[in-house]
């Protein structure tokens, strides 16, 4: 059948529109959501499991679907199908991690650079991930591995025995979990944990804390310190910014804290969203009440990165009004983050208001601590320190 | 009252050719503020433009009756609708869009089409509807007619634009300038046709219209949700400067992008002084952008004789130093010029050309990191003198595509250089120099006792001697040189672009092929031709534009003129063919000959010409060019017969060849294969309509 040319420009006229305003709608929908959170990548998974693979420690199956435990995505998946964070798997009914021996960045960093200020200040830190995160951060600064599939990067083959023997050989006393999201590649991370805990090594997880009760608490019975992400005290800015939600990371931080694992806070300061001064007072009475003031805040200077390119740096100001609201609700060890040269990066001791670390970048330029205690007045200063 | 109405309509028809003009203009420079600045986006408005002015025409031909006070209404519409226009793009992407954040391909694309699609679809449906009030009023007015007296006003508007309001005027007082004309006329077709409450209505409307397009506190106004609190905005003909304050911090904005906010300690003492440490003495040093703020103070650390500071726009400087941001000294020069120009055409040697650009991600900034531009510097530098640039790179993992990235630019550097070093900061910096290059920057820096805030602390934790060695060894060592027509750097960071905001211009493409095959099928012989002369128009027009920005920068301030240029032509070239009308099909195959001829000539010009070529030929060959098509228009009306297509289809296939056009060579061709390959497929499409009309089958007029 030919169609006229009445026909074709009616199909045209009334076709084209139609085809603009699908097409608008589904690309403004995304880009102005409320809430960014991740999907579920639908009929993705490998056929079968890969020699990086191993099978999830934490998930439920009907025996054709499953659902992961780890984190509060939950996701469940029908066969083929792969996981918010692109680690998870359902093959042939079972959960598998495509995250497990293969990171694809190792590094060694100083423990400062995590941050950690009150953890063997002065050491270094074996740093590995794989790819994967279970958040969607538009300011992401790994976003070329945490927006990854673990086929889609280079990575190298360290399963967990060679993590230990790798951080042996090179010298540092820890091994962090970091980069990308590690709760993603929960399995390899616990694995190496534990036999680095056999080997005399610490372990340090660097998380958003976006994970569920029980495999956090199976985690620390392994992990000796962590800084975890609370990226704002906001619900809505959770689901806005970061495609999560604020509750899961406040009971991560209240675990952590049960379960005697020495825990530093970091917060980026972002223009226009996490700056409020009040939001941060609201946060510190949180900390203070259900965490206590020993724990150190880093409040960290944003600079434009991934998608959030379209805004300026924090206002070095800012920052320090903010530490003053967080140092005047109580917590103690306040620090500023990506602001080289400022006195906010020392510590302090609360109580003689001595300086205590004197640091230079990730440099000690003068200590006064003898085993945790102010060499001034003797005051506890909370921490894990070298007992040297 | 008859004979008015003709000459009223003849001047709204130049009227609307004014302002649509210098509408499409400002447009294209308020998105390139809004989104990413680069050909992609140029490509999109003007795709966008056509198409929506082509559809709008398709619209016209389905109207079989007219009246001039819809014809009137409409007019005054078009005249008043780009002021909302305009602030509908700046608020809605506020609401449509996260505050702060880039949007990727598709969000870009159906943003500028619905912000767009009631100016373009009203622009191409008013033609040939004036068309239709005339010629049922009994004047004898044809497509050709038409066709010229819109471009009569077309060109008043480019040049006026381009010549005149780019350098002083902001973007709503130059879209009040440019309705002028079609305001007035719309006001005396309503007084003359006795229309008395349409008069009053759009009497009040024009005063509205200038209230808010002449008050530049208003228009500043409406750039504050994007910015916050502005302490200055310049539209300058180089791009849009916006100062803003947050506390006590300036932030430096171009074309929408954070360049520069007080208190970059990391950006000045990396950039500075990588460079700067690895040589023995300092005694000149050419800073290419990026003089602001703490910069200055780092370079006089080492106490040179000389810096001289280019800076291509003087709005940037004089707004700089207005706030203390560039730190006095005598040793100081500032130079307005465009960088590479000056390195060029400079009779002065340096120890150190530090070069601080954003990303290579557009034509005008990848001429700063090809083999031609390193050879330049190379010549503009002292024996062992030292070069430096960066571009964005993640630390904790090198990406396929930043591997190709840093690949080629080590690769082509390396091509000038007999030591090229890079060093994995916060960016990846790259060093090249015929000497010595040290990786241990902070005991250089204490050797020359040059105290620093950030390096000396932080480096050997950033960037470790492992970080250095294990990015140099994953370089690919095959990865292709970038240069000015072949820039394999831009076709990465347009891979990048595409990832990070998880869209791909695929099922774009495909969408846009599939509806442009289905349009073709429906195309009579000449109307074939005239889109595929549409579209050789435009590519020409997009290859001509980037060519420019290859060779001299400045595109923002010129796209007027290119643009002008093209106009230019089509008014005479329309004017010469209406004499050749209804004399057969042998003028029109010499119009086609001709046409494929110049791009021939194009392709052997670009591949062959050593050094620049005059500006001017830029502009002499874009009137050539288009003459020719300008030309070819009636002669296919002619053919065609106004009975059996009148304007509306004809006009149609030229708007729709020229967006394919636009989309194909300025967002596809040109950004990832080169400027010759984006030639060979526009000489290629015009053998196409060759062989059509050499050798007619199917469908035709004649």
């Amino acid at each position: 059948m030919r169609m006229t040319r009445k026909e074709f420009l009616k199909t045209v006229g009334i076709g084209l529109p139609a085809l603009l305003c699908a097409g608008g709608g589904l690309c403004f929908g995304q880009s102005r959501g409320e809430d960014i959170r991740g999907e579920i990548f639908r009929k993705d998974a490998p056929a079968k499991p890969w020699k990086w693979s191993v099978e999830g420690f934490y998930y439920t199956s009907d025996g054709k679907n499953v659902q992961c435990q780890v984190c509060p995505n939950l996701c469940l998946l029908e066969p083929g199908d792969r996981s918010v964070c692109r680690s998870k798997v359902n093959i042939d009914g079972k959960l598998y991690s495509l995250a497990y021996g293969n990171p694809c960045s190792v590094h060694v960093d100083p423990i400062e650079k995590k941050p950690l200020h009150h953890f063997y200040p002065g050491t270094s830190v074996f740093s590995i991930a794989t790819t994967g995160c279970n958040l969607r951060c538009l300011n992401c600064q790994n976003w070329e591995i945490s927006q990854k599939k673990p086929e889609e990067v280079q990575s190298s083959e360290l399963f967990p025995r060679d993590v230990v023997r790798e951080s042996l050989r090179r010298e540092s006393p820890s091994i962090a979990f970091t980069y990308s999201e590690a709760i993603t590649y929960y399995e390899y991370m616990v694995d190496t944990a534990r036999l680095g805990r056999e080997a005399g090594l610490k372990n340090v997880l660097v998380s958003n804390g976006y994970i569920n009760r029980e495999p956090l608490l199976e985690l620390c019975k392994v992990l000796d310190g962590a800084n975890i992400n609370l990226k704002s005290f906001d619900d809505r800015l959770y689901r806005a910014l970061n495609g999560g939600t604020l509750q899961p990371v406040l009971n991560t931080l209240k675990i952590l804290h049960e379960q005697g694992v020495w825990l530093e806070i970091t917060t980026l300061v972002v223009p226009t969203y996490v700056e409020d001064p009040e939001m941060i007072k609201r946060m510190c009475g949180w900390i203070l009440k259900e965490l206590g003031p020993d724990y150190p805040l880093h409040l960290l200077r944003f600079s434009p990165q991934y998608r959030l390119t379209r805004l300026p740096p924090t206002p070095v100001a800012t920052l320090e009004q903010l530490r003053e609201v967080a140092l005047g609700e109580g917590l103690r060890y306040v620090y500023l983050g990506n602001v080289p040269g400022h006195q906010g990066c020392h510590t302090t001791c609360p109580h003689c208001r001595r300086l205590l670390v004197e640091r230079n970048g990730y440099l000690l330029k003068q200590v006064h601590l003898n085993k945790g205690h102010c060499k001034f007045c003797n005051h506890v200063i909370p921490g894990r320190w070298s007992q040297a | 009252m008859k004979r008015h109405l003709k000459v009223f309509i003849l001047w709204a028809i130049i009227g609307t050719g004014v302002s649509s003009i210098a509408v499409q203009l400002a447009t294209v420079r308020e998105f390139l503020s809004q989104f990413h600045g680069n050909e992609i986006t140029i490509s999109l408005v003007l795709f966008s433009w056509l198409l929506l002015t082509g559809l709008g025409s398709l619209i016209a031909k389905v109207f079989r009756r007219s009246s001039v006070t819809a014809f009137t209404l409409l007019s005054g519409l078009l005249a008043f609708w780009p002021l909302p226009q305009l602030i509908l793009i700046r608020y809605f992407r506020e609401s449509v869009f996260v505050h702060g954040a880039s949007p990727g391909f598709n969000q870009v694309f159906f943003y500028i089409l619905a912000t767009i699609a009631p100016y373009c679809l009203l622009l191409g449906f008013i033609l040939p509807y004036s068309l239709r009030v005339l010629n049922e009023r009994g004047e004898n007015f044809t497509s050709g007619g038409l066709y010229v007296t819109d471009s009569i006003g077309d060109i008043t508007g480019g040049i006026l634009f381009s010549f005149v309001l780019v350098y002083s005027f902001t973007a709503f007082v130059t879209i009040a300038v440019t309705s002028g004309l079609l305001i007035l006329v719309v006001l005396l077709l309503f007084l003359v046709f006795r229309r008395f409450v349409l008069f009053f209505f759009a009497l009040v409307c024009t005063g509205l219209f200038c209230l808010f397009s002449l008050n530049s506190h208003f228009e500043k106004l409406t750039l504050s949700p994007q910015y916050g609190e502005i302490l200055r905005y310049v539209e300058s003909p180089y791009g849009r400067i916006v100062i803003s304050k947050e506390g006590t911090q300036h932030t430096f904005w171009e074309s929408g992008t954070p360049f520069y906010s007080d208190a970059d300690i990391v950006n000045s003492e990396e950039k500075i002084h990588y460079a700067l440490s690895q040589l023995e003495e300092v005694r000149s040093v050419l800073l290419v952008s990026g003089g602001l703020g703490e910069t200055l103070l780092e370079v006089s650390k080492y106490a040179p004789a000389s810096v001289d500071y280019v800076e291509l726009d003087p709005n940037l400087t004089r707004v700089a130093q207005e706030l203390g941001l560039i730190a006095q000294s005598p040793s100081l020069s500032i130079i307005h010029d465009d960088g590479r120009h000056y390195i060029k055409t400079c009779s002065k040697t340096y120890d150190a050309i530090v070069v601080d650009l954003p990303e290579p991600d557009t034509f005008q900034l990848n001429r700063f990191f090809t083999s031609e531009f390193f050879s330049l510097a190379k010549k503009a530098l002292q024996r062992d003198g030292i070069l430096s640039f960066s571009v964005d790179y993640s630390p904790n993992y090198l990406s396929e595509i930043q591997r190709s990235k840093l690949s080629v630019l080590y690769n082509t550097a390396k091509q000038h250089f007999r030591n090229v070093l890079i060093l994995p900061g916060e960016k990846a910096y790259f060093l090249c120099r015929d000497g010595e290059l040290w990786t241990d920057v902070p005991a250089r820096l204490a050797l020359k006792s040059v105290m620093t805030s950030y390096l000396e602390g932080f480096y050997h934790g950033n960037v470790t001697q492992e970080r250095i060695e294990g990015l140099q060894k994953k370089l690919d060592p095959k990865a292709p040189a970038n240069t000015d027509f072949e820039p394999k750097i831009m076709s990465a960071l347009f891979q990048e672009w595409f990832t990070k905001h998880g869209s791909s211009p695929k099922v774009f493409a495909l969408v846009t092929l599939g509806l442009t095959i289905l349009y073709l099928i429906f195309l009579r012989r000449e109307e074939y031709v005239l889109f595929t002369t549409g579209l050789a128009n435009m590519g020409v027009e997009m290859l001509i534009i980037f060519t420019f920005q290859v060779m001299y920068g400045c595109i923002y301030l010129k796209l007027g003129a290119i643009v002008t240029a093209f106009l230019m032509g089509l008014l005479p070239g329309a004017m010469f063919g209406n004499l050749f009308k209804g004399r057969g099909l042998i003028p029109f195959i010499v119009s086609e000959i001709i046409l494929f001829s110049l791009l021939v000539v194009f392709y052997v010009w670009i591949s062959f010409s050593e050094g620049d070529i005059s500006q001017y030929y830029f502009l002499g060959y874009g009137f050539a060019f288009s003459f020719f098509c300008g030309y070819q228009f009636p002669l296919a009306v002619g053919l065609i017969g106004e009975k059996e297509s009148p304007a509306a289809g004809c006009l149609a296939a030229d708007f729709t060849g020229a967006a394919v056009g636009t989309l194909a060579t300025g967002a596809i061709l040109i950004p990832l294969l080169g400027i010759q390959m984006a030639m060979i497929f526009l000489i290629l499409v015009k053998i196409s309509s060759n062989i059509i009309v050499l050798f007619p089958r199917g469908r035709t007029a004649s």
